[in-house]
């Protein structure tokens, strides 16, 4: 079997019906206009100044693509993505690597031969918004997460690095001696590679070998031209070089965040960049906002809801991240209750990460389906008793109505967090919540009378 | 500094531009030698924010 790639994942779009192929010549400025309207994942096979670039963009922009990378059901995803992380794979290192084909150091380096998409209307400039970011402590190992870059010369971009993350942390330690950080930023990876660099995994643990975990196959990397750095070797493109010791000084966003709202400007450091490798005939990733990153985040907030209701020794039968709060701010889970469980399981989905919004409900409610929802809600929940307000909660940043602004240059933010448990009251006979139903549903066919 | 570097920096003297603005304005111009250009004014680091996000340079 062919392994997993970039590449292999465009084909698999292909046959799936879910790649638009744009064959006339399309600028820079018109990229993201067109993917929005696109009901596919769209490749761009023509762009204009950039012969022999392809773009390719909303590769996992809906929940059923994102089913299509991880090889399974819609509904499966959370717990695919939850057993498979629990079997990870170590990485490879091979000698030759398709993302290096072509090379370009020092001088030669100029990202305006890269066809660098300008987004959304606010965005402070043309963004590379997909990156694999590798970066390496003495003492923690390497790192991989997703960051966004902003143009900013033909060998410099910004980068940020305002939340807290380990790459952060990595820059931190590095600046305190006055050191640049080097790093590498991979484009163009498989959207399996993606989950596992956005995966908020504790900082010993490697996200290189969730990646292959995912996969179910170990991750293929390559050492950087440049850089005591190892890549993913079927990338499409990769930038190397080193983030300034200049500290939060640098002018960056805003960018339209994933939060499906446009940031404001924002001060970070500078990634100088000192060698670009690609492949031949490269296709150039566009992660498109906010849609796609936030099904990306959803299996992963979905996943921690199922583990944090596990170890409440709750049994969960459903869960989902909606796309509506960014596959982040809000989990929805049905399961399979014992009395008390209902309030068991909104305390524990309320301590997952960020998560601010938890409803929970019994088996029987389809929780795809909104108006099961609201049907639970409307006859199972007595707010004085099945609402759960948690005070004094870690928050984002970009959240507006946690006023971060407020804080002070440093501050983190907190939040309240709201719980409704929508399992049917203990002391409530079930036979009470007995649905209608037709008489013969089940035998009387209309089609027998057509 | 290339003429439309220059250009450039006469707008921004003139008045504080979202970036989607200034490249609204020179939209005939193909999108590597604009971003050259954008890139020769980031080089010599004169360009400024304002409040909105919106570019501006101080005349000097």
């Amino acid at each position: 079997m062919a392994k997993k790639g970039f590449r292999s994942f465009l084909d698999d779009l292909d046959v799936a019906d879910e790649l638009r192929h744009v064959t006339k010549p399309v600028d820079c400025r018109q990229l993201s206009a067109l993917a929005e309207q696109a009901e596919e994942a769209t490749m761009f096979e023509n762009i204009e100044s950039y012969p022999g670039w392809r773009v390719a963009t909303a590769l996992v922009s809906t929940r059923k693509r994102l089913a299509v990378a991880m090889g399974c059901t819609e509904k499966r995803i959370a717990f695919e993505f939850e057993s498979r992380s629990a079997k990870p794979i170590n990485p490879v290192t091979v000698e030759n690597a398709p993302c290096q084909e072509v090379v370009m150091e020092g001088d030669a380096v100029d990202l305006t031969t890269i066809p660098l998409p300008l987004m959304h209307l606010f965005d402070g400039g043309p963004y590379i918004s997909g990156t694999f970011a590798v970066s390496k402590d003495a003492d923690h190992g390497p790192n991989v997460g997703c960051y966004r870059l902003m143009y900013r010369t033909p060998k410099e971009t910004g980068i940020d690095l305002v939340s807290p993350s380990d790459m952060r942390f990595y820059y931190q330690r590095a600046l305190d001696k006055g050191e640049p950080l080097p790093i590498a930023i991979a484009v163009g990876v498989h959207p399996l590679d993606m989950l596992a660099a956005s995966y908020k995994a504790p900082i010993d643990i490697s996200e290189l070998a969730l990646a292959g975990g995912l996969r179910g196959e170990a991750l293929e990397m390559v050492k950087c031209k440049t850089l005591d750095l190892e890549v993913p070797a079927d990338a499409e493109l990769v930038l190397e070089g080193e983030l300034l010791p200049i500290g939060w000084t640098a002018d960056e966003g805003p960018f339209g965040e994933f939060s499906q709202i446009s940031g404001d400007v924002k001060w970070n450091p500078i990634f100088r960049i000192k060698c670009v490798t690609h492949r031949k005939n490269p296709i150039f990733y566009m992660l498109q906002m906010p849609w796609e990153n936030d099904w990306l985040a959803a299996p992963v907030t979905e996943a921690a809801g199922l583990q944090a209701l596990r170890i409440a020794s709750v049994q969960p039968v459903d869960i989902r991240a909606p796309v509506g709060s960014c596959g982040y701010w809000s989990l929805i889970a049905s399961i399979k209750k014992r009395p008390g469980e209902g309030k068991n399981a909104v305390a524990a989905l309320l301590s997952v990460a960020e998560v601010k919004f938890v409803i929970v409900t019994d088996d029987d409610i389809d929780i795809h389906d909104p108006d099961e929802l609201d049907w639970a809600i409307a006859f199972r929940v007595q707010a004085d008793q099945d609402a759960v307000i948690l005070k004094g909660a870690r928050a984002k940043h970009i959240d507006p109505s946690v006023k971060s602004w407020l804080l002070g240059k440093g501050g983190l933010p907190t939040t309240a967090k709201l719980g409704i448990d929508a399992t049917i009251p203990e002391g409530v006979p079930k036979i009470l919540y007995r649905r209608i139903k037709t008489y013969g549903q089940d035998r009387i066919k209309l089609e027998d009378f057509e | 500094m290339s003429p439309l570097a220059t250009n450039l920096k006469a707008a921004l003297e003139a008045k504080a531009k979202q970036f989607h603005d200034v490249v609204d304005d020179n939209m005939e111009v193909p999108w590597p030698d604009f971003l050259r250009a954008w890139g020769e004014l980031r080089e010599i680091n004169i360009l400024k924010r304002d409040d909105e996000g919106a570019y501006y340079i101080e005349k000097t």
